[in-house]
Order: C-alpha cells, then sequence, then structure tokens
C-alpha cells in the first residue's frame, strides 16, 4: 500500500466527517427552511417528506402579520450592536493589561470572571431586576444593553486574554527600541494583531445579545420595546401548542440580520497573521 | 515602502477609532431616546387619564383580535381610563410574574390560569375582587369553577375560559368496526373500552393518547372515578392513592398492554403529536384538549369525517376546573377601575368572542349561549359547551405543595408506570411517600 494511497484514503475520510459534520449542523436550519414554506395542513399532518409539497408564502404573511418584526428587529439590532461594540472596546483594554502584567489583579479577575459564569441566571434575575429598577434601567433598552455587556463581558475578557497572550512580546519590545510609546505600541502594533480575537470577540457578543432571552423577557414590559426572541414567543402557547409554520418563517426572517452581521465581518476573522513575525 | 504603507493605515486607525466611537454613542442614543418614552406613558398619574397595562396571554389570532376589540371598545367608551393591551405568551409568563410582582412592575390587569394564581395570591400579590365584579358576571359563573379561584374567601381572579378532556373519534374507522356514534351527553368507560378494543386491528390502535406529561390528565381526568388524592387545603393537606385514585391509571395501563388497544408509544408522546397520526387514520379515536377541534378544524384532510364524542362518564363525568383567568395585581394604584375593565371583559358578548377564538369553554353560562348560538353547535363545539357544566375545584388545586409533587414526584412515577416499569401498588408508594417528602411530612 503506497503512502499516496494511504493520504488519498485519509482524505476522503476526512472530507467525509466534515460532510457529516456539516450536514448535522445545517439540518435544522434546512429543517427550519423546509419549515417555514409548508402549509398549516402539511404540517399538522406530519412530514412525509422533508421539502414542502405545495410551497406557500402563507407563513411568512402570517408571521409579519402578527409580530411586528421590523420593530422587534430594530430594537434587537440597536441593543445588540451597542453592546457588542461596549463589549468589544472594554475588553480589549482589559484583555491586554491582564495579559501583559501579572499584578494581584490578575488572578482575582480570571477568578471573578470564572464565578460569574457559575450562577444560573434564573438565580440572578429577581435581584438583578431590583438593582436595574432603582436606577431606572427597567423597560429600557439602555438597560437591557448594560444587562448584556456585563454578563458577555466576562467571556469576552477571557477569549481575549489568549488572543493577546499570543502576540510575542518581542514585537512590542522591538517597537519601544524603535521609539515608540505605550499608547503607539498598543494602536499601531497590538490592535491590528488582535483583530481576528477582536472579530471573533465581536462575534460572540454580538450574537449573545441577538438571541437572549429572559433577560428581555423580564426586563422589557413595553411592547413598543420588545426583541425579536420574545415577539418570536408569541407563537408558542399553553399546553405544547405552536403555530410551527409561522414561528420558521418568523425564525427565518429573524435570522438573517445575524447571518449578514457575520458575512460581513467573518472575512476578516483570519488567522495566521503572526506566521513568521518572529524567529524561532 | 511597505513600513511608508503602514504608516499611512496608523494614520486612519484613529479617525477608525473615533469613528467607532460616533456610532456606540448613536446607538446608545437611540436605545435611551427608546428608554426615556416609559416617563411619557407608564403612570397616567396627575390630572390624565387613568392608565392601566392588561397583559395578555392570547395566542390564537382570533383570540389576539378579540382581546384588542374589547380594549379598543373600552378605551372608546371609558376616556378616563385607558387600557394598554400587552402581549405576554403562555410559554414565559411564570417567570415574568414572579420577577415582575417581586420587583413591584406586575402589569395592572394580568391574565393566567388558576391553579397558578392561587400561589400569587397565597403571597399576597393579588387583589380581592369579591364585590367588585358585577351580580350578572358573577351569577353566570358555575359555582364550582368561582370556587377554583377563590382563596381564603376572597376571589382573586375572574374565571374566563375553560378546557376540558374530549375524545375525538375518525367516524369512519368507527363505522367500519361496527361502533355506533354515541348519542346523549356521557359517555360510559366501559363503553369507551369496548370500542377501542373494536377498532383495533391492522395498522390501526382504537386509541392514541399523549401522556407525556400525564399528571394534570391523570387528577383531572381522575374525577370521573372519585378520585381526589388530596385533603386539606394550603400546606396542611393530606395524600390518601386508594382504588378511586389508581382506577384511571389501571383502565389506561390495562388498554396499551393487555388488550392492546392503545398504541403504547403515544403515551411517550405530546397531544399534537398524537393528532397527526389521528389525522393520519392510525388510531380510531384520541384523547384531547377540547381546543383541538380547532386544528381539526383546520387541518384534518377532506375524506376524514371527525366527531367529538360525548364526555367520559364513570361514577360521575367530573373534571377539573382550572380556568384561564384575568387578577388585579395587589400593589396597582388603579384596583378598582382593573376590576371595572375585567368585569366589562367578561360581559357574555365579549367572552364569547375570545372563547371562540382559543375554542375553549366560557366560564360564565351567558357566554357560553351565545357561543353555542353563534356555532351551532357544529365541529364538537356542542360537547365542548356541554363539558362546562361538569368542571368543578378539584382537591390538588388547594395544596400548595402541588407543582412540586407534580414536577418530581408524579410526573416520572405516572410515565414509569405506563411504561409499565413499575405496578400500581408501587405507583401508590411513590405518589404517596413522594408527598409526604415535598411537604415535609
Amino acid at each position: 500500500m503506497s503512502v499516496g494511497t494511504v493520504t488519498t484514503r485519509a482524505r476522503v475520510g476526512q472530507y467525509a466527517a466534515l460532510l457529516a459534520y456539516v450536514a448535522f449542523l445545517g439540518f435544522p436550519l434546512l429543517w427550519l427552511v423546509a419549515t417555514a414554506f409548508k402549509s398549516t395542513q402539511e404540517i399538522a399532518l406530519g412530514a412525509s417528506g422533508f421539502l414542502p409539497e405545495a410551497p406557500t408564502l402563507q407563513n411568512f404573511g402570517d408571521a409579519i402579520r402578527r409580530a411586528d418584526l421590523v420593530e422587534a428587529g430594530w430594537n434587537s439590532l440597536r441593543v445588540a450592536v451597542a453592546s457588542t461594540i461596549l463589549t468589544t472596546a472594554l475588553a480589549m483594554p482589559a484583555a491586554y493589561g491582564l495579559a501583559r502584567f501579572k499584578t494581584f489583579l490578575r488572578p482575582v479577575t480570571l477568578g471573578w470572571v470564572l464565578v460569574s459564569q457559575v450562577f444560573p441566571t434564573i438565580l440572578i434575575i429577581v435581584p438583578l431586576f431590583l438593582i436595574l429598577k432603582q436606577f431606572d434601567l427597567v423597560n429600557n433598552l439602555v438597560g437591557l444593553t448594560i444587562v448584556y455587556v456585563v454578563f458577555t463581558l466576562p467571556f469576552a475578557l477571557w477569549m481575549l486574554i489568549g488572543f493577546v497572550a499570543n502576540i510575542p512580546r518581542e514585537l512590542e519590545e522591538a517597537a519601544a527600541v524603535d521609539g515608540a510609546g505605550r499608547l503607539r505600541i498598543l494602536v499601531s502594533i497590538v490592535f491590528p494583531l488582535l483583530r481576528p480575537g477582536v472579530v471573533a470577540t465581536a462575534l460572540f457578543a454580538f450574537i449573545a445579545a441577538w438571541n437572549e432571552f429572559l433577560f428581555a423577557l423580564v426586563l422589557i414590559q413595553d411592547p413598543a420595546k420588545v426583541t425579536l426572541p420574545l415577539t418570536l414567543s408569541r407563537f408558542v402557547g399553553a399546553e405544547g401548542q405552536v403555530q410551527l409554520g409561522a414561528l420558521a418563517a418568523a425564525s427565518l426572517l429573524a435570522t438573517i440580520p445575524s447571518l449578514i452581521f457575520f458575512g460581513l465581518i467573518q472575512g476578516r476573522l483570519t488567522s495566521g497573521l503572526l506566521s513568521g513575525a518572529v524567529k524561532g | 515602502m511597505r513600513l511608508t504603507h503602514r504608516r499611512s493605515q496608523h494614520r486612519g486607525r484613529p479617525a477608525a477609532v473615533v469613528a467607532t466611537g460616533a456610532v456606540a454613542a448613536l446607538v446608545l442614543a437611540g436605545c435611551a431616546t427608546a428608554g426615556s418614552d416609559d416617563d411619557a406613558d407608564s403612570e397616567g398619574g396627575g390630572d390624565g387619564p387613568v392608565s392601566l397595562r392588561y397583559q395578555s396571554l392570547a395566542f390564537q389570532e382570533p383570540t389576539i383580535q378579540a382581546s384588542q376589540e374589547i380594549v379598543d371598545a373600552w378605551n372608546a367608551d371609558n376616556p378616563d381610563v385607558q387600557v394598554e393591551y400587552v402581549q405576554g405568551s403562555w410559554d414565559s409568563v411564570q417567570d415574568q410574574l414572579v420577577t415582575q410582582f417581586q420587583g413591584g412592575t406586575a402589569p395592572d390587569v394580568i391574565q393566567y390560569e388558576s391553579a397558578a394564581m392561587t400561589q400569587f395570591a397565597e403571597q399576597g400579590y393579588l387583589a380581592d375582587l369579591s364585590g367588585s365584579l358585577s351580580e350578572e358576571v358573577t351569577s353566570a359563573v358555575p359555582e364550582g369553577v368561582l370556587d377554583a379561584v377563590t382563596v381564603d374567601d376572597q376571589v382573586i381572579a375572574a374565571p374566563t375560559l375553560l378546557q376540558s378532556y374530549v375524545v375525538f373519534a375518525n367516524r369512519g374507522l368507527l363505522e367500519e368496526a361496527g361502533v355506533e356514534v354515541p348519542e346523549g351527553e356521557t359517555w360510559s368507560w366501559d363503553e369507551f373500552q369496548a370500542a377501542a378494543a373494536a377498532t383495533t386491528g391492522g395498522d390501526t390502535f382504537g386509541v392514541g393518547w399523549g401522556l407525556a406529561e400525564p399528571t394534570a390528565t391523570m387528577l383531572s381526568l381522575g374525577m370521573n372515578f372519585d378520585a381526589t388524592y388530596f385533603e386539606g387545603t394550603g400546606e396542611d393537606v393530606t395524600i390518601d392513592v386508594g382504588e378511586e385514585e389508581l382506577a384511571l391509571p389501571e383502565r389506561i395501563h390495562a388498554m396499551a398492554y393487555d388488550d392492546r388497544s392503545l398504541d403504547p408509544v403515544s403515551i411517550t408522546q405530546s397531544g399534537s403529536d398524537v393528532m397527526t397520526g389521528f389525522l393520519k387514520g392510525k388510531y380510531a379515536m384520541t384523547v384531547q384538549g377540547s381546543y383541538q377541534a380547532q386544528a381539526l378544524t383546520e387541518s384534518a384532510p377532506a375524506d376524514l369525517d371527525w366527531v367529538a364524542m360525548p364526555l367520559l362518564e364513570a361514577d360521575s363525568a367530573a373534571q377539573a376546573a382550572n380556568p384561564q383567568t384575568l387578577s388585579v395585581a395587589a400593589e396597582s394604584p388603579h384596583v378598582e377601575e382593573a376590576a371595572a375593565f375585567i368585569d366589562y371583559f367578561m360581559q357574555a358578548d365579549n367572552l364569547a368572542k375570545v372563547a371562540e377564538g382559543d375554542w375553549l369553554i366560557p366560564a360564565s353560562s351567558d357566554a357560553a349561549e351565545v357561543v353555542s348560538t353563534d356555532t351551532e353547535g357544529a365541529n364538537g363545539w356542542s360537547t365542548i359547551l356541554a363539558g362546562g357544566q361538569y368542571l368543578t375545584k378539584a382537591p390538588f388545586q388547594s395544596a400548595t405543595n402541588y407543582p412540586q409533587w407534580k414536577d418530581q414526584i408524579a410526573t416520572p412515577a405516572f410515565q414509569r408506570y405506563l411504561a409499565d416499569e413499575i405496578d400500581a401498588d408501587q405507583l401508590a408508594t411513590e405518589l404517596t411517600e413522594g408527598w409526604e417528602s415535598v411537604s415535609g411530612g
């Protein structure tokens, strides 16, 4: 058996595994698309086939008529963009400081990050609600944005610390030797190299805010301020009743902005910028 | 060359940073603008009209429309008391209300169900509506239903809509098996089981019954056999699982494993899942919540001739009344006005519109008459409406620890019994000892 045959087989195996993985990940989305185009009767009768027998746009009409997707989408977009920018802006300098300076704050902060991930949201929602109410931040998109920043920041910080730690310290030392100050090093050397990490962090923060349900449910009461996940929940009723067609159509429409956002910035999610930057 | 290029890039970067900051500021300003709207519309105090928030859980489109029409009509007739319609969701209302009650921001008028509202009432979160609802409204509600919203002699909600368990049947499959569709208001369990056995054969089961969450069904339909399970109220409640309590589980078990007239797979599914099998002709009959008549009307194939059978009866046809409700938050500054709105909502024509949208039984007999006239009893409505008179408060609705027992003890115990993993004696033991553990006995 030649090396070439083994390599080919391994490659085929790799692609087969990759295909299976992609199918596993993509199937729910394909199912959502197929269901969105099925009639109520076809859904009720159970899927005899995966594809709709008589595709219809009825569900989209129902979804748009019943739920104010545009207003809810606009609210979601504002909250998600604001919390993404704030989370990233706060996490970048903090991650740099924690990665580069070994003070007592480092273990304390990292410990806080871990502990903050331990508590289930449902345990803290009531005290959080009471605190926000004192500051008049209930039923308010600013309050919701602040909550998202607070709860996304620990993990974003954790992610970025790893990226900063991977930037060779020698690059900064070389810039310092050339006379660059701390700010100049950050702006000209560190932040550009940190771009893939920043993009990954921003994606994480955006998707977390875009999909979040429980905080929005509890904090937002005004119909004009509800976010998309709250609007989508209207298609679920008591006793396990679900308006599946309209829910699938509305969910499909709701995924479009996040797909666009991902499409816009995923090109920047490149790695290997540092390859060969420093001689090993 | 490369250095020069990089430098020019770097000169542009501060501008990018400033631009990003500006975007963030603008987005936050946008959020803040939305936030400041609060101040204008929250209280409705001062000299302006009273402003009430009504959180509705209406789910079906006709019900949402009917609810909004009721609000619009009220607002037109009452310029001094304006109601804002807020759409809630059944799926998340429990978490939402727990937080809102504790935070003091609950809506003025709250839609939910009596079993859950009883718990909130015991914690003092609901206003007493005794005396606030008109005689016309309260006298039209059966006493057993009114009992379900009475806590410590206080009426903590107005009961609006109820559901009962109904047997839907495929008339074609019944006739093929020589089973006649019974006339009359009730149908005995023995006849039901005989019909199930007669229609079982080939790929068809006599009955498909979604019992993935069996506790509510067992305790409600168990009342057919005089099953009470509990005695007492509040924290001071004892359990007794005897012959009457085991009668229904044993019948279902026998149908699934002795004569195999009930598909054992359906026992593990939800009611909606089983409905799919019924629509495809896999089951001759299915036991469902009465609201499923809507799904049948909208989704049944043209060649499926379905019928709602008379209510099941053993010692009685009683079932538990767990009505949907409208309550007023005790902290509301406008309890009187909120109660007046609920009284308006409960008027026969209004309640009938909402009931027709949800395919549920109106709690008021006056509204039931309107529904009966509007629908002419078609599409199962005559059976659905007939069920209203048999609905009454069940002892479990007065037991504070029932929700915990239901989730942690009863549901898994019933599931294991219906999966043929334990016998009836073990079921009784688990239910009894489980109650003693959750109630601290």
